[in-house]
């Protein structure tokens, strides 16, 4: 006799997997490396998720196969999975946005250099400056005058 | 008395653009290079009629560099 086993998403994210057990209606709570739903079970009162010694959150319950519980996890893992995608999406979408806030700053720190040196040469070079900005432009204007 | 000008304009992504007027022939482009020599690199010079009249009063050169 033989059986083959497949085995659900290791759940590695406290976030995400209490995320997917309120999205399938399942009632928890936390204490420390446990997340105890409120799933009854045979021995142990209440269903609950430990975190192991691999880091995941492995359900802990009566039997193996037990079908219900393979049902559970099953509908659990699924909204796992669209959680964690949003998750890693949503954390891309934030270092995006801080790798061009970053760019921003390094242009306009550029510019504010250019600037300053352009100012700067001017006076040592006797012209009087008047600056404008115009529409994200820098505008210099210098003047000296010659006998 | 003769005034020397010279616009600056720096763009948003930190392009330059540099004209001057009143400054004498080849003496203009000398002025711009003390300036923003090492600034940018140089895309084009345009230069005006005004370049080669090195004893008119009034001469007006363009220079465009890149950020």
């Amino acid at each position: 006799m033989s059986a083959v086993i497949k085995t659900a998403t290791p759940f590695i994210d406290l976030e995400c997997l209490c995320k997917a057990l309120e999205a399938v209606g399942c009632g928890f709570r936390v204490e420390g490396n446990k997340v105890i739903t409120n799933r009854e079970d045979l021995r142990l009162g209440f269903q609950e998720f430990q975190k192991d010694t691999f880091g995941r959150y492995a359900l802990f319950a009566y039997s193996y196969a037990d079908k219900t519980q393979a049902d559970f996890i099953k509908i659990v893992e699924k909204q796992y999975n669209v959680i964690y995608q949003n998750k890693l999406e949503e954390i891309e979408r934030l270092r995006l946005e801080e790798e061009k806030k970053r760019l921003e700053q390094e242009r306009l720190a550029f510019i504010d250099k250019q600037k300053t040196t352009i100012i700067e040469r001017a006076k040592e070079q006797g012209y009087s400056i008047k600056e404008e900005n115009i529409k994200g432009k820098v505008k210099l204007v210098l003047l000296r005058n010659t006998y | 008395m003769a005034e020397q000008r010279i616009v600056v304009t720096i763009d948003e992504n930190g392009k330059i653009n540099a004209s001057t007027e009143g400054i004498k022939g080849k003496m203009c482009l000398d002025e711009l290079q003390k300036l923003l020599g090492d600034l940018a690199d140089l895309e084009s010079i345009k230069k005006t009629d005004e370049f080669y009249q090195a004893n008119t009063i009034k001469s007006q050169n363009k220079i465009e560099v890149k950020k």
